[in-house]
C-alpha cells in the first residue's frame, strides 16, 4: 500500500512553519541564542536553541511543549484539508522529556500543574477530540519510532489516516547534567567538526499528517520506516547496529543504497554519535562511485530530541520538493570520520534529488530510519 | 501471552493478585536482584527487570545463547508514567542548590522516560523494536495492545511488556494527594500462537479486541461488539463507574487499584497478568481489562482490551 504524507507542520528556534524552518535552514540561519528559560548563574554552558516565547528572560512557564504540539497539529491537519477534529484519527507523539519540565517547576517551584497534562493525550482531546493518541516516549528517535508505528497501523489496516508528531522542550536536569557530562561546555552544535565539544539542545514540533488514502494533496511517498535496539549500553551508540537498521530501512523501502540521493543524518556534533554515525552510513554506502548528499540540520535547530526525526523529515520532503539542500553551519574543520560522508558546506547545494534517507537515533540504542521519495 | 512475572511486595505468584484483600507482606521484590550493575539503576529499573526476568522465565526465554528465538526478533515494551521522575525532581533540586556540578553524571540516561525499557532490553539482550508509552491511565493496556501490533506487523516475533510505577516523593507530590499508590511491576510475554505452538510452550491467554475511547463504557461497548461469550472476570478502572454495563453484572471483579493502590501506568499489565492468570486456571468466560475513565481531569481516555482462553 502507498503511504503518502499529505500535511505537514512545525516550529523550532528557527521558524513557526515547515516553510519559514526550511528558509532559515537553506539560509544557513540558526536557532543558537544565550540561554534564556533557566537561571544562568547555575551551569557552565551559555547557550541553547529554544523557542523564544516566555514573557520574560529567567521566567519559565509550563505546557510550553503541549502548545508547540497543538500548533504543528493543528498545522498538518489544515495543510492536509483536514478539520481540526481526530475524533477518529490515531494520533502518535513521539517525546524524549513529555511534560517533564512542567514537572520540575511544579516541584521545585511551587507551578501548579495537572498530572494528567505528563502525557499529551490531554491536550489533545481538549483540542481536536482526540481520544486514541498515544504518547511515546522513546527518546530522540521517538518521532521516527512513533512514525514506523503510525505506518504499521495503516498497513494492517487499522486505520487509513494518521497523524505523527514529535515535540520537546528543554528540561533543566537534561540541560544541567549534559553540562556536567561534557569535559568543555558546547558553544554550538558542530556536526562532523573536529572542534566539537558535544551536543545542545533544541526546542520545538513537529507532526505530519500519514494517509493510505488515494487523491488529495501529497508532499511526499513514504517508502519505509525501520527500527531497533543495540541492547548494548544507555547512552552510548554502536555502529554495527545502526548499520543494521539502515539496511532494514532499505530493504522495507523496496531500494538500494545507490537509489538514495540524500540523507538527513542525526549529526548530533558529540563525539560517539558522529563517529558511530559516519561508520554505519559508510559500511552501507560503500563502493558507490558517489555517495549521497548529507547533512545535518541540528547544526541550527539544536537537537530538538523526540521532535528531531521528524523536523528532519519534514526538511528532507522541501529539499526533495526544492532540490535545494541546507549545509551543516559550522562546520569548518571535518573530522577524521566525515571523509566518507559528503557533507553539504558553506551554503546550500542544488541537486535533482528522488529519494531520501532519514536516520534518527536516542539514548538506550534505540534506532529509527526512514526513507521517503519525492512525488510529481 | 506465554510468560507472567510480577514485581510486587506480598505477591509471590502472579495468581495472588487475584485475591480480593490487599496482599500481606511488605517484602520488596526490588531486593531479588544484586550486583554491582544495580548501583546506578533507578528504583523503576530495578522492578521492571525483577518483573521481566521471571516472565521471560515462564515463558521459556529465559536470557542466554540458547534462547529459542533471536534476541534480534524479541522487542519490549514499557509502561509507566512516573518511572523517571525521581531523577528529574532530584536533578534540578540539586542544580538550585549546588549549580550542575552538584548533579552526578550517572543519572543522565534516566532523565530520558525510555530509562526502564533500556535497561531490560540491554540485560536480557532484546534488540527488536523497542517502546515505551508514557500514555496515561489506559498506558498499561496500550502497552499490550501495541506488543500485539508489533508481532502483527512482522516487526517482532515475540515481545516483553512491562508495567512499572515506583513510590518516592517527587511521585507523591505529582499524585497531590495520601492515597495508597503501587510500588511495583508487573511482566508478560506476547507471541503469536503459531510461534508458542512451534515451541511446544502452553498459551494462557489470547488476546482480543482492544479499544482507546472517549469514555470508559464506549471502550468496552467497542470490544464487546459482536463478541457473543459472557465476560466471567472484570478488571475495574481506579476510578469505577458508578452504574456497571450492561451484561457484566455476573462477572467476577478484580479491583487492583483497591488492593494495591493507584496503579497509574502500571494497572493494565497487571490486569493483563492477573486476568490471564484466572484465564490459565480455568476461569469460566473471557476477561475483561479496563483502564482510564475518560471524564475525570487526569484522564483523557478510557481503554479495554479482551483477553480469552485457549484452546478450551
Amino acid at each position: 500500500m502507498d503511504l503518502f504524507v499529505t500535511g505537514m507542520g512545525a516550529v523550532a528556534s528557527i521558524g513557526r512553519s515547515p516553510g519559514e524552518i526550511f528558509d532559515s535552514l537553506c539560509a544557513g540561519r540558526s536557532g543558537l541564542a544565550e540561554l534564556r528559560g533557566f537561571d544562568r548563574t547555575r551551569f557552565r554552558a551559555r547557550n541553547a536553541y529554544e523557542i523564544d516565547d516566555r514573557p520574560a528572560p529567567g521566567a519559565d512557564l509550563p505546557l510550553r511543549a503541549s502548545r508547540w504540539l497543538e500548533q504543528a497539529v493543528a498545522d498538518a491537519l489544515r495543510d492536509a484539508g483536514l478539520p481540526a477534529d481526530l475524533s477518529g484519527v490515531p494520533v502518535l507523539i513521539g517525546t524524549t522529556l513529555r511534560e517533564l519540565r512542567s514537572v520540575e517547576l511544579s516541584w521545585r517551584d511551587g507551578v501548579p500543574f495537572d498530572l494528567g497534562d505528563l502525557h499529551f493525550g490531554t491536550t489533545l482531546r481538549r483540542r481536536f477530540d482526540a481520544a486514541n493518541t498515544y504518547t511515546v516516549a522513546n527518546a530522540c528517535s521517538a518521532s521516527l519510532y512513533a512514525l514506523a508505528l503510525g505506518a504499521d497501523l495503516i498497513e494492517l489496516g487499522a486505520a487509513d489516516t494518521v497523524v505523527v508528531a514529535g515535540v520537546d522542550t528543554i528540561t533543566e536536569s537534561t540541560y544541567g547534567l549534559l553540562d556536567r557530562c561534557y569535559p568543555e561546555a558546547p558553544d554550538q552544535v558542530r556536526p562532523f567538526d573536529r572542534g566539537r565539544r558535544g551536543m545542545l539542545q533544541g526546542e520545538g514540533a513537529a507532526a505530519i499528517v500519514l494517509s493510505g488514502r488515494a487523491g488529495g494533496r501529497r508532499h511526499a511517498l513514504l517508502r519505509g520506516v525501520a527500527v531497533n535496539c543495540d541492547a548494548y549500553h544507555p547512552s552510548a551508540p554502536d555502529s554495527a547496529s545502526i548499520a543494521r537498521a539502515i539496511r532494514e530501512a532499505h530493504a522495507r523501502a523496496g531500494v538500494r543504497p545507490r537509489d538514495i540521493d540524500l540523507i538527513l543524518l542525526h549529526g548530533t556534533g558529540t563525539p560517539l554519535n558522529d563517529e558511530a554515525e559516519a561508520e554505519a552510513v559508510g559500511d552501507v554506502f560503500a563502493g558507490l562511485p558517489t555517495v549521497p548528499y548529507m547533512t545535518a540540520i541540528k547544526s541550527m535547530t539544536g537537537h530538538t530530541a523526540g521532535a528531531s526525526g521528524l523536523h528532519s523529515l519534514v526538511a528532507a520532503v522541501s529539499s526533495l520538493r526544492s532540490g535545494v539542500i541546507p549545509p551543516v553551519v559550522g562546520l569548518t574543520d571535518p573530522a577524521e570520520e566525515a571523509a566518507r560522508l559528503r557533507l553539504v558546506r558553506g551554503g546550500a547545494a542544488h541537486a535533482p534529488l528522488g529519494v531520501a534517507q532519514i536516520n534518527s537515533f536516542g539514548f538506550g540504542g534505540l534506532n529509527a530510519v526512514a526513507v521517503v521519495e519525492k512525488v510529481a | 501471552m506465554t510468560g507472567l512475572g510480577t514485581a510486587v511486595p506480598g505477591v509471590a505468584h502472579p495468581a495472588d493478585l487475584l485475591e480480593p484483600g490487599p496482599p500481606a507482606g511488605r517484602d520488596d521484590p526490588a531486593a531479588r536482584l544484586t550486583g554491582r550493575g544495580m548501583r546506578y539503576r533507578d528504583r523503576a529499573t530495578r522492578l521492571a527487570l525483577c518483573a521481566g526476568r521471571d516472565a521471560l522465565a515462564a515463558a521459556g526465554l529465559p536470557a542466554g545463547p540458547e534462547r529459542a528465538i533471536d534476541g534480534a526478533e524479541i522487542g519490549v515494551v514499557t509502561s509507566t508514567n512516573l518511572g523517571n521522575v525521581d531523577t528529574v525532581c532530584e536533578t534540578v533540586t540539586r542544580i538550585a542548590e549546588e549549580t550542575y556540578l552538584g548533579t552526578s553524571p550517572m543519572s543522565l540516561p534516566a532523565t530520558a522516560s525510555n530509562v526502564v525499557a533500556s535497561w531490560v532490553a540491554i540485560s536480557y539482550g532484546l534488540r527488536g523494536a523497542n517502546l515505551t508509552l508514557c500514555n496515561g491511565p489506559t498506558s498499561g493496556l496500550d502497552a499490550v495492545h501495541w506488543a500485539r501490533l508489533l508481532i502483527t506487523a512482522g516487526r517482532v516475533r515475540a515481545v516483553l511488556v512491562v508495567g512499572v510505577e515506583p513510590v518516592n516523593p517527587p511521585v507523591r507530590h505529582l499524585a497531590g494527594d495520601e492515597r495508597a499508590l503501587l510500588d511495583g511491576a508487573a511482566a508478560l510475554v506476547v507471541e503469536s500462537a503459531a510461534s508458542a505452538r512451534d515451541r511446544g510452550v502452553p498459551a494462557l491467554a489470547a488476546i482480543g479486541p482492544y479499544a482507546r475511547k472517549g469514555s470508559c463504557p464506549q471502550a468496552i461497548a467497542e470490544v464487546r461488539h459482536g463478541l457473543e461469550a459472557p465476560i466471567g472476570l472484570w478488571c475495574v478502572p481506579e476510578h469505577r463507574m458508578p452504574i456497571a454495563p450492561p451484561g457484566l453484572d455476573d462477572a467476577v471483579t478484580c479491583d487492583l487499584s483497591a488492593t494495591l493502590g493507584g496503579c497509574s501506568g502500571a494497572l493494565g499489565v497487571l490486569q493483563s497478568v492477573a486476568a490471564a492468570s484466572w484465564l490459565g486456571a480455568g476461569g469460566t468466560g473471557m476477561a475483561l481489562t479496563t483502564a482510564g475513565a475518560g471524564e475525570q481531569a487526569d484522564d483523557d481516555a478510557a481503554a479495554a482490551l479482551i483477553l480469552s482462553p485457549v484452546g478450551r
